[in-house]
This record gives C-alpha cells, sequence and structure tokens, in this order.
C-alpha cells in the first residue's frame, strides 16, 4: 500500500516538473534543455526511473515466478544488502567514469542478478514441491534462456568494448557477467537433473553425484574467473575491494566442494571394497529397517565395521555428506582395515603383523608393526639398481658397484648411477677410505655388529604365497602416512649407518696409532655374526690389512654383498641386511643423497681420542657378546 | 524421501503431522510445556521444513508463536545442536558428535525440544537476552514465561 502510495507520488512529481518545463519553454527541445539543466527535475527524473525499474523488476516477476515464497524474498533481500555494498565499492574505484550511464549500467547488473538469484531457489524448490505443473517449466526454461542471451550478449559486448576502447568499467562488467553466466548454467544443469528425477517415480541415486561433480566443476570455472579477474584488476586500475567478499566465497565453496568429492568417493571406495555385504541371516537378526530411509532392508546391504547395517544406496548418499556411520558416528575413513582374515585364512602369525597405527612413537619400537619389512619373496627386478637375489659368487660382486666406486673417489656420487642402498653411502666410504690410515679394514663387518644389538625387526610371515593380494596391498600400505614413515626410517638407518662408518673409522685411527691390532674385535665380530661364507670372505681381507685404500674400496663391498645374499638366502630375520636388501624395492624410497651424509670431523683431529677409544672398546665387547647370543638363534633356526 | 507419518505413536506432550496432504515437507507441531517448569501448560505451535535430502540433511524448527527461551531465537527459530548439520557451526562449540544424524526422528526432534525447554542451555545462547535473564534474574525469566503460557493458550 506504501509502496503504492510512494509509485504515485513519484509519477505525480515527474508530472509535475515535466509539465513545468514545458509550461515555461512551450517548446519540446527547450523543455528538454531546461530539464537536464536543473538538478532538482534531474533529481525527480532519477528517482522516477529508479520506479520504472522496480515496476520492470515486479512485471518481470509475475511474468516468470508468480508469486515469491517467503523464503525466495528472504533470501532475495539478504543477497541485495551485500551487492549494494560491493556497487557502491565499485563505484569507488571507477569514481573518474561516473556518470549517469555507469549508473544505470550498475543498475541493470544488480537487477539481473537479483533474476539469477530467484531462478536458483526456485529451481532448488523444484525438488521439494510435490506438483510441478507445466507453467512451471515453461517459465523456467524462458527464464533460463533470457538470462542466458542477456549475460552471453553483455560478455560478448564488453569483451569488444575492452579490444576496442581499452580497459575500462567494462572489464567489471565483463567479468561479473560471465560469473552470472556460470549461475545461469547450474541452475540450468540442476533443472535438468531435476526434471529428470521427476521423469521417475523412484529417487535418482545418481543425482547428487552429478550435482557435487556440476558444483566442483562450475566452482573451479568461477574461482579461475575471479583470480583472472583480480589479477588483470590489479594490473590495469587498482586492488578490486568489492570483489574480495564472492571470491573468497566461491573458492571456500570451491574448496569444500573438492573436499566433498574426495572424502565421499574414499568413504564410497571403501564401501565397495572393503565392506561386506550383509548376509540375510544377518538382516533377519536384528530389526531390519534401513535407518536412513525407514524401508526393510532386503538385498542391496552393506555391513559396516561397527556392524551396523544399511542400505548400499542410501549409505552412498550419506557418504556424500560426511564420512561416519549414522547410527554411532564411527568415522568411516579411520576405521581399521577389517582383518583380510575374515576372507582368505592366513597364517596365524600374519595376525601379528598387521599394522594397529601406522604413526610409529619412535623408530625402533615402531618397526615391529611396520609392514614394509616382509619382503615379498620373489623380488622383481628393479631398474638401475643391482638385482641382489641371485646368490653371486663370493668373490665377484655385481658388475654396477665397482665402477660406481671407483667413480665415488673421485667425484663422490656426482655422475654415478644411485648406488645400491645396501651399500651404505658410498660418498662417505670414499672419503673414509682416502682418509684413513693403512689400519681401515672390514667397516662392514663391526657396522653391523653395531647394527644388530637394535635389531627388534619382526619376523617376516614365513610363507609369502599364502597371502593375497589384498594382504599384501595392506601390508604394504599406500597412505601417504607409511610412504613418510618408511622414508623417515630409511633416514633414520642412514643416518645410523654413517654414524657406525665415522666411529669405526675412529677406532681405526686410533687403533693404528696405538698399535692395536684394530682389525682383531671386528674380526670376531664378523665371524660370530655369520659363520658360513660370508666368514670365508672376511678371512683374507682382514689379514692384508696393508693393502692399499684402492682395493679396500673395493673389498668391503664385495663382502657385504656376499653377506647379505648368504643372510637372505638363509632367510634369516637379520633385520639391517634385510632392510638393507629391501630399499630398492620399497615405495618411496629415495636413493640417499649427500645431503643427508652429516658431515664428519677428521678423527685425527679429534682431542678426546683415548676416552672414544674406551668407549668404543667396550662397545665392540658388548656387541659381540650381543651377537654370539643372535649366533645361537640362528643356529637354533637352523636346526629347526 | 519418505517421512514416517506417525499421528498415533507420538510422545506425551506433542502432537505432529503435515500441514497439508500435498507437501510432505512442511510439518506443523503443537508442544506442551512440560511439567515443573515455568513453561507448564502452555500449547507452543512450531513449524517444521524439511530439506529435500531429509534425512540426510536436519529439518528446521521454528517456533510460530513468542517464546523467551535462551535457545530460541527471536524470531522462533529454534537452536539445538541435533538439528544442525555437521558442517555448520552457529555457535562454535559442538562436537560433530551431538549433530543431525539421519538416526535422529521427528520424534527425537521434540522430545529434544521438550527437554530444552524444561533445562535451557544457556551456554550457548540463541537469544543472549533470554539467557542472561534466565541467569541472573529467574524471578523474571519466569514471569516473562508464565505471559507466553498464557498468551499461547489465548488468554
Amino acid at each position: 500500500m506504501r509502496s503504492a502510495l510512494l509509485i504515485a507520488f513519484s509519477f505525480v512529481l515527474t508530472a509535475v516538473v515535466v509539465g513545468n518545463a514545458y509550461y515555461q519553454k512551450e517548446q519540446f527541445y527547450p523543455s528538454v534543455v531546461y530539464l537536464t539543466k536543473s538538478n532538482p527535475s534531474m533529481a525527480i527524473l532519477y528517482l522516477q526511473a529508479f520506479v520504472f525499474v522496480i515496476l520492470m523488476g515486479k512485471l518481470m516477476r509475475k511474468i516468470f515466478f508468480g508469486q515469491l515464497r517467503a523464503a525466495e524474498m528472504e533470501h532475495l533481500i539478504e543477497r541485495s544488502w551485500y551487492a549494494v555494498t560491493e556497487t557502491c565499492l565499485a563505484f569507488t574505484v571507477f569514481r573518474d567514469d561516473f556518470s549517469p550511464k555507469f549508473v544505470a549500467l550498475f543498475t541493470l547488473l544488480l537487477f539481473l542478478k537479483c533474476f539469477h538469484w530467484l531462478a536458483e531457489d526456485r529451481v532448488d524448490y523444484m525438488e521439494r514441491s510435490p506438483v510441478i505443473s507445466l507453467l512451471f517449466h515453461v517459465r523456467v526454461l524462458s527464464l533460463i534462456g533470457v538470462l542466458g542471451f542477456l549475460d552471453l550478449y553483455y560478455v560478448n559486448h564488453a569483451y569488444y568494448s575492452t579490444l576496442l576502447k581499452g580497459a575500462s568499467v567494462q572489464l567489471v562488467f565483463g567479468f561479473e557477467y560471465a560469473i552470472l553466466l556460470t549461475a545461469v548454467m547450474m541452475v540450468f544443469v540442476k533443472y535438468v537433473l531435476h526434471s529428470v528425477d521427476l521423469q521417475s517415480d523412484n529417487p535418482w541415486e545418481n543425482k547428487a553425484v552429478y550435482l557435487l561433480y556440476t558444483e566442483l566443476i562450475l566452482g573451479f570455472f568461477k574461482v579461475v574467473l575471479y583470480v583472472t579477474f583480480m589479477v588483470i584488476m590489479i594490473k590495469v586500475h587498482t586492488f578490486p575491494l568489492f570483489a574480495i567478499r564472492p571470491m573468497y566465497l566461491s573458492m571456500r565453496s570451491f574448496k569444500k566442494a573438492l573436499h566433498d568429492v574426495i572424502m565421499s568417493r574414499r568413504a564410497i571406495r571403501n564401501m565397495n571394497t572393503l565392506y561386506p555385504d550383509a548376509t540375510p541371516e544377518e538382516l533377519q537378526a536384528g530389526d531390519n529397517v534401513c535407518i536412513i530411509c525407514r524401508e526393510e532392508m532386503v538385498s542391496q546391504c552393506k555391513k559396516l565395521l561397527c556392524n551396523h547395517i544399511f542400505h548400499t544406496s542410501c549409505l552412498r548418499s550419506w557418504f556424500q555428506r560426511q564420512q561416519t556411520c549414522p547410527t554411532c558416528r564411527m568415522d568411516v575413513l579411520r576405521m581399521p582395515r577389517p582383518q583380510t582374515t575374515q576372507q582368505t585364512p592366513a597364517p596365524p602369525p600374519q595376525q601379528n603383523q598387521q599394522p594397529a597405527q601406522p604413526q610409529m612413537p619412535n623408530m625402533f619400537p615402531g618397526m615391529y608393526g611396520m609392514p614394509m619389512w616382509a619382503p615379498p619373496p620373489p623380488l622383481p627386478p628393479r631398474g638401475e639398481v643391482p638385482p641382489r637375489e641371485p646368490p653371486t659368487p663370493p668373490q665377484s660382486p655385481p658388475s654396477t658397484t665397482p665402477p660406481a666406486q671407483g667413480q665415488a673417489a673421485g667425484a663422490p656420487g656426482a655422475s654415478a648411477p644411485p648406488p645400491p642402498p645396501g651399500v651404505g653411502s658410498p660418498p662417505l666410504s670414499a672419503s673414509m677410505a682416502a682418509g684413513a690410515s693403512a689400519a681401515y679394514a672390514n667397516p662392514y663387518s663391526s657396522m653391523f655388529s653395531y647394527m644388530t644389538p637394535f635389531a627388534g625387526f619382526p619376523q617376516p610371515p614365513q610363507n609369502m604365497q599364502g597371502l593375497s593380494e589384498e594382504e599384501l596391498a595392506t601390508m604394504e600400505g599406500r597412505e601417504r602416512q607409511n610412504v613418510e614413515a618408511r622414508i623417515q626410517w630409511l633416514r633414520d638407518i642412514q643416518a645410523l649407518l654413517d654414524g657406525a662408518m665415522v666411529l669405526i673409522n675412529q677406532y681405526n685411527t686410533v687403533a693404528a696409532q696405538t698399535s692395536i691390532p684394530g682389525i682383531a674385535v671386528a674380526q670376531t665380530t664378523q665371524s660370530n655374526y655369520s659363520p658360513s661364507s660370508a666368514s670365508n670372505t672376511t678371512q683374507p681381507t682382514n689379514s692384508n690389512a696393508d693393502k692399499t685404500s684402492s682395493q679396500y674400496k673395493e673389498k668391503p663391498i664385495s663382502k657385504e654383498e656376499t653377506k647379505s645374499n648368504t643372510l637372505s638366502s638363509e632367510q634369516t630375520n637379520s633385520s639391517v641386511d634385510e632392510g638393507l636388501s629391501e630399499l630398492d624395492g620399497a615405495v618411496g624410497y629415495t636413493p640417499p643423497k649427500e645431503e643427508f651424509i652429516p658431515e664428519w670431523d677428521d678423527p685425527r683431529n679429534e682431542e678426546h681420542q683415548d676416552e672414544l677409544h674406551k668407549i668404543r672398546h667396550r662397545r665392540l665387547q658388548r656387541f659381540s657378546e650381543d651377537n654370539n647370543s643372535i649366533k645361537k638363534e640362528e643356529d637354533d633356526l637352523e636346526m629347526d | 524421501m519418505s517421512v514416517s507419518v506417525n499421528y498415533t505413536q507420538s510422545p506425551e506432550g506433542i502432537i505432529a503431522g503435515p500441514v497439508n496432504e500435498e507437501n510432505f515437507f512442511e510439518w506443523e507441531a503443537l508442544i506442551m510445556g512440560p511439567e515443573g517448569t515455568c513453561f507448564e501448560g502452555g500449547v507452543f505451535p512450531a513449524r517444521l521444513t524439511f530439506p529435500t535430502d531429509y534425512p540426510l540433511g536436519p529439518p528446521k524448527m521454528k517456533f510460530t508463536c513468542e517464546i523467551f527461551h535462551p535457545n530460541i531465537y527471536p524470531d522462533g527459530r529454534v537452536c539445538i545442536s541435533i538439528l544442525h548439520a555437521p558442517g555448520d557451526d552457529p555457535m562454535g562449540y559442538e562436537t560433530s558428535a551431538e549433530r543431525w544424524s539421519p538416526v535422529q526422528s521427528v520424534e527425537k526432534i521434540l522430545l529434544s525440544v521438550v527437554s530444552m525447554l524444561a533445562e535451557p542451555n544457556d551456554e550457548s545462547a540463541a537469544n543472549v537476552d533470554a539467557a542472561k535473564t534466565w541467569r541472573d534474574d529467574r524471578k523474571k525469566f519466569e514471569d516473562i514465561a508464565e505471559r507466553t503460557v498464557k498468551k499461547s493458550l489465548g488468554l
């Protein structure tokens, strides 16, 4: 009522102003000039124009929407406030271009925006409205057509005007209309999906999926548009403050859509692959009403790990929103993986191997749950890394190793292919070989004896053939966490190995200076450690302690190679060797780089030689004792 | 999609059902003020609006009468955690465990509202004035509640 009064008042005012002008000038052109020169009359005319716009809007609304619903009105007013504020902000950026035409263009933009929002709301309402009349379809389709055409026209217009006249306020309009165009597309896709859904009596399960993907794709376009707009605006004009809010919102919704798609895909994949179908007995046992749709469950049901049963299709649509069990809210993505033994019987030790948690509190206790140490029996050949599984004769190391070592002496690790990880770090060993005196001997034996006391590694499952592909995949783990943990372990191992090398070197230096046969201790540990063929190769090397350093570079490698060969062929659980021989096969393994190797001080410059010497001595003694016990265990194993 | 219409089994003090036979997504509910509270004797009409994806999304509930309560917005919207979808957290305190899940039925929602009427939660106030009055001036709160009760009965 009040608005009608205001409109009437505005018409009367305009009539008075125009009448007055005509009365004074009595001719058309002079009166027009008079009107445009007089500010009060122009103000009244602008007001009249505004009233016309509103009337036009009402007319369009009548044509395309009929009566607006309360929720639609609410949305419209809420969004209009933001849009008006942003338009005012835009005015500040383009204050130089400020003119009635400019204002008119912005009003038109706002006007069209309002209809885009209304169209969106109307199409959303389609889903829940009980009856969709033919009129509704005609209205929505014609509205979408008109809006899409207008958007396209203005984008086109803005594009050519920018090309011809250079960057101006048309840039803003171009982008605004382009974004509105994406909105129209979204509305259209929704309309089509809802229409298809309405055609059939049963709800269409895949609709939500399509909606999700449409949202994702159009959200991506929107983000790209906004970012481009932002960049161009900053280059051409200034920072477009008015675009911040919609840009943020579109980015957030895009992120959410992306997150939703990823999480729901993961949950649905889990559901399809991991969770068992509910058996008829299970359905009979309890209340067989699906809590989601409240209908009886007869077939096509899935049982989650928390033993709650739902329709597969209901679960799918729920997982698109949230990845928890609807009943107990257990996180389906965090659920422990189902015991694969349910399907395929596995040997009992396998159950202990199931990693409870991939997070490792620290390095060594963590290795108990570490699946990567279980080697698959046939190691597939791995590219350039020398395969180690065929038992090579002890005296002939794999072909690629000597060149790598030779080059390492000159330019450590520069042009050499990635060294076989089992060898440790060639650059370090090379530098040590150059730095150490003649007493440098047999570093690997003492190194391994140094390592073994820590080796609380789990026993790999004995019969790998009994494991299914799935179980192996579970043990291996594919998640980022697992891979990261693995890399961390490998780095830890490398650090330990490097540390051991430094200690050995120090010891040997000290031994050379004090003329204690440094090899002796190492030799015992070595012979204790691997009594078979490895010790055969150790003996000659150790006895030839005074050979030149170039020979030493080669010898330790060959020993190490043979030793690991013998050990792995014996299938012992000597973990370091296991680990080293498995490194090249491990997923996520990166060949050791130089930056990981800690710098070491030349032990000859070390001041506390005596102290170190004592500590080292004690340690070696303890290790040889430990090795004795290990040797006993090995013997026992062999007896078995 | 299927909203179970359960006139008979609704708990005591609650009547609820669709507004009309054409649109099952709009329900009307009458809630009696729980006994032994300051809302005792009142009959409060409310409207439940179900989303299209119900029961995957929560319905909205809005009292269509005047009611002064810490957990009811001045415009009548009900603010309880089980009516919030896990994504949005208007009050910023709820864990996802107390949010909407398809397990919740209309009955449970209405029961929660009744218990909310009986025991307002002034920790997360939708109506700050009401929460403050409830906390600081219980006498005044009860007076206002009595007035709304009388109003709801048309007295």
